[in-house]
């Protein structure tokens, strides 16, 4: 990665991380741009998701890191499309935090994109849909950054108590992820779900505190209690009964985390070179 | 421009539920108080510091409701909006055209893959469902392992596939392959190793445009010449390959997408390794992602569809094509951009007669226009007669194996296959059947397979079924596996009655994929599961393994089997732990299907020794194979011909090492 892309790459993430926390915001701003901040939330998220799209596109030309990549796409796509009707993106996680913890922030970050790109194209799309992408793409990049991703190869061969360690470290993560999720996904989306006039209302005139007490009720009713508490107990499962295996199986696979674009070998040695050890 | 209904429809059914939505909220934090008439006037509560400008409840109102739905109504809008964006774009297209260029090229290829990548999840998840029922198993992990498993193993094939059409960051230059006076392979002193111990030596040169046709048994190193040759053993196998290798006068030191437009690669398992959706776009994928224009694209697309005759299949989807379909649509797809050498891999496994030849006859002409076409294959037959050279995977004084440009030099295989048997002949075994399976008739899509027909087997008794590629043999193992009632009778009760242990110790099933059964971490939690599943000792299920991997010298697996992943064991050793694992129970009936495929002839030896041992012990074995060497190991050969099951001869072991595998 050049340098320019890693700093695309942060400011991408940061401009939004500012329009997910657009209401928190706001009063922030002068008065005069405040009617036009939820608009621009609305459009900054998916002009950001482009953004590090182009930063990361050019890390994954390694034909195998793309393959695995699409591959584990559908896999995400088909448990989010097949989990619709029993409450949406709940064991999608699963897969998410364990191929980030297998090939790294990068590429968790590229799947939760892809994952609900793709299960867009096959039940559609909507303004909702980049933000959607941003909250999944962190949880998979989350679970690139835990720490102890790295004494790679043999994982079978681990003994059982890292092996174990790790899954705790997984689920604990999973847990966490699943509530921020929520959080994140509610909290850019709270003032156009409740709408004004209501005693949980978004105000920009109002404290941070206030706003944010409003917010913890709307966010406590709305999937707190139901939806992210059984996404967490999923990911727990998930995580524990399939865990070991599929990161074995992932790691087995060799695909370097982090590919850049270089190639395995060089390309540039002349053909007339005989002698080589390999 | 055309606007498809179904995601407005969604769209609509979706801002609906929206403004609902929002006059729950609205009459949940007290939102609907706004005068008008009172509809409900339900009690207000405050809730305390620090949230206590929080109030539940409170009255309703008509205005109340009618200005929430007003407020509410342009966030209807716009999600009815995106309904309309949704009817009118097509995203996977937009994807497609993405994936040929520009800065999302990766990001939409990933998509594409994806996409195309569908329908062979939803396969693999039909079949892990039955390989975990054949096991006994229904937890997550016996699903969701197995089908990550085979996710990883699409993911390699295709990134090697799409390797070798030229994928890769910079789209450099390819090498200069001018020099028309080059041989088309040379080989000098080469020596190609896996880790392991494992080489093949080779030292020969290719002239251009023959057809050349390297044989010798599965597993004696044809493919790994073959990726080689591709770059693609270096590169992604991590072999090593010692000594000059050059192919069209290219050094083949480099990448492999570096030498893309200059060798085409058909790979063995071309299902696995299809990156398009479409016929067509499979076929362009090579040229489009070497740099070549739209219009020149699809003139070539059109060239091969001709001349492989798919003209009618270039619309339909890559998920969608039977075994033969998908061999010429990889031959089209890797000879499109008229590669100046192209490497086919046993083309000819699992296709029906009808379809080797059109195979064969398109290889000959590939060679005819000037190509190199190099065929892997063991089913020389068909081939021999085509033929320009032909090149043999041989052993040499010291037993090493080297290929070698002279078929008149005996095989590897044959050689040794005879002796490692070391089972002896033995008198036909008979008696009252343990499995009774009587008027089966089966039917897949309309054609009847199997019609009344009905199999008895005695116990300790070895029938092998043998029979055409489709004929049928698979469907009947699985349908004897999973009866539906009334169909097979094990000791006088019907399988399909049975709960799930006494089923384990009914009959057991080996199914074709076998590999789909294991689900473990390591080889000893694989059979401490199977025990417990079983009801059988602790370490019976290891115990019977290490048992099956001994070889006759006495030489049994590395004291650390125990411990390793069972995909890292050999494909013979994880076909033995798979009998192993569903032996457990000691089923009074075991069924195998295609006990051989893929083995190398050390490997095979092994299998027929576990089955014969699983016999004497008093199983009755069904064996659905079409190899000699295990039909010869049976009691009785029925052929599976126009639905129904005939008697055979069973053929001598004498024979068996004269043929050709």
């Amino acid at each position: 990665m050049t340098r320019a892309q890693r700093a695309l790459l942060l400011v991408a993430n940061l401009v939004a991380a500012a329009a997910f926390a657009w209401p928190l915001i706001v009063p922030a701003v002068p008065s005069q741009a405040q009617a036009a901040a939820p608009w621009a939330a609305l459009a900054l998220v998916p002009i950001a998701v482009v953004l590090v799209l182009i930063a990361l596109d050019a890390s994954i030309r390694s034909a195998t890191t793309l393959a695995m990549l699409g591959t584990l796409t559908a896999v995400g796509a088909a448990v989010r499309i097949a989990g619709t009707g029993v409450g949406g993106v709940e064991a999608v996680f699963v897969v998410l935090i364990l191929a980030g913890r297998a090939f790294g922030a990068r590429f968790g970050f590229l799947l939760g994109v892809l994952v609900i790109a793709l299960s867009s194209i096959a039940s559609g799309f909507g303004p909702w849909t980049p933000f959607q992408m941003v909250a999944c793409a962190w949880v998979g990049a989350g679970a690139g950054l835990l720490p102890g991703a790295r004494p790679r190869g043999s994982a079978p061969r681990r003994e059982r108590g890292a092996r174990w360690r790790e899954v705790a470290l997984l689920a604990s993560y999973g847990v966490v992820a699943s509530y921020a999720f929520g959080a994140v996904m509610n909290l850019w989306f709270w003032p156009f779900a409740v709408g004004p006039a209501t005693s949980i209302s978004y105000s920009p005139n109002a404290s941070l505190g206030t706003n944010l007490g409003s917010f913890l009720s709307y966010t406590l009713v709305t999937s707190t209690l139901t939806w992210d508490t059984i996404r967490a107990v999923t990911s727990v499962v998930g995580i524990a009964v399939a865990g070991p295996a599929v990161l074995a199986a992932l790691r087995r696979a060799k695909v370097r985390p982090e590919s850049t674009s270089e190639t395995p070998r060089s390309t540039s040695r002349t053909p007339e070179s005989t002698s080589r050890t390999r | 421009m055309r606007l498809r209904s179904g995601p407005v429809r969604a769209a609509a059914l979706l801002a609906l539920g929206f403004i609902l939505v929002r006059l729950v909220y609205q009459a949940l934090f007290r939102g609907l108080d706004r005068g008008g008439r009172v509809l409900v006037d339900l009690p207000s509560h405050r809730l305390p510091d620090p949230v206590d400008h929080v109030v539940l409840l409170g009255p309703i109102t008509t205005q109340g409701i009618t200005t929430a739905i007003v407020s509410a109504l342009p966030i209807a809008a716009i999600i009815l909006a995106f309904g309309v964006l949704n009817g009118v774009v097509d995203l996977a297209a937009v994807c497609a055209r993405a994936s040929r260029g520009g800065p999302l090229r990766s990001v939409a290829q990933a998509l594409v893959i994806a996409w195309a990548t569908f329908p062979g999840l939803v396969r693999s998840v039909t079949d892990v469902r039955r390989a975990r029922r054949l096991r006994g198993e229904r937890g997550a992990a016996s699903l969701l392992v197995p089908v990550m498993e085979r996710t990883v193993e699409r993911a390699v094939a295709l990134g090697a596939s799409m390797e070798v059409r030229g994928f890769a960051s910079s789209t450099g230059h390819a090498p200069d392959a001018s020099g028309a006076g080059t041989s088309a392979v040379e080989l000098r002193d080469v020596t190609l190793a896996h880790d392991g111990g494992w080489t093949l030596r080779a030292d020969l040169t290719l002239p251009r445009g023959a057809l050349v046709l390297l044989t010798g048994p599965t597993g004696s190193g044809k493919s790994t010449l073959l990726r080689a040759l591709s770059g693609l053993h270096t590169a992604v196998d991590g072999g090593t390959l010692a000594g000059e290798a050059r192919v069209l006068g290219v050094d083949r030191d480099v990448a492999p997408h570096a030498t893309a437009a200059l060798v085409g690669v058909v790979p063995q398992h071309p299902r696995l390794s299809f990156v398009a959706e479409t016929v067509a776009a499979e076929i362009a994928f090579a040229s489009a992602v070497q740099g070549a224009s739209d219009a020149e694209v699809d003139a070539r697309v059109a060239r091969a569809a001709q001349r492989f005759d798919l003209e009618a299949l270039l619309g339909t989807a890559t998920s969608h094509l039977s075994a033969g379909q998908s061999h010429l649509v990889a031959l089209a797809a890797a000879t499109a951009h008229a590669p100046a050498l192209v490497l086919v891999d046993e083309p000819l496994a699992d296709l029906d007669l009808a379809s080797r030849t059109r195979v064969v006859t398109a290889l000959r002409e590939l060679a005819a226009d000037g190509t190199t076409v190099l065929v892997a294959e063991h089913r020389v037959a068909a081939l021999r007669e085509v033929a320009d050279v032909e090149l043999v995977v041989a052993a040499d004084d010291g037993g090493a194996r080297v290929v070698v440009a002279d078929p008149g030099v005996a095989e590897v295989a044959p050689a040794s296959a005879g002796p490692l048997d070391a089972v002896a002949p033995r008198d036909p075994v008979t008696g009252d059947p343990v499995l009774r399976a009587h008027d089966v008739t089966l039917a897949v899509g309309g054609r009847v397979l199997l019609s009344e027909a009905s199999l008895d087997v005695a116990a300790g008794e070895i029938v092998a079924v043998t029979g055409d590629v489709g004929s049928g043999k698979t469907t009947l193992l699985n349908h004897l596996a999973l009866p539906r009632r009334g169909t097979a009778r094990v000791g006088g009760t019907d399988v399909a009655t049975l709960r799930r242990r006494p089923r384990l110790r009914a009959l057991a099933l080996v199914p074709d994929a076998s590999d789909d059964l294991l689900f473990r971490l390591t080889v000893a939690e694989e059979c401490a599961r199977a025990d417990r599943r079983a009801g059988a000792a602790v370490g019976a299920s290891l115990a019977r393994f290490r048992a099956f991997a001994v070889l006759p010298d006495g030489e049994g697996p590395a004291s650390d089997v125990a411990v390793r992943h069972p995909r890292d064991l050999s494909v013979g050793q994880r076909r033995l732990l798979v009998l192993a694992v569903q032996l457990a129970a000691t089923p009074r009936v075991l069924l195998v299907d295609e006990p051989s495929r893929g083995l190398d002839p050390v490997a095979a030896a092994a299998v027929r020794r576990a089955l014969r041992a699983t016999a004497e012990a008093g199983t009755a074995v069904v064996i659905a194979t079409h190899d000699v060497a295990f039909t010869a190991l049976a009691d009785r050969v029925l052929a599976l011909e126009d639905a129904r099951l005939v008697p055979r001869a069973v053929p001598a072991l004498e024979s068996v090492a004269k043929v050709r595998p």
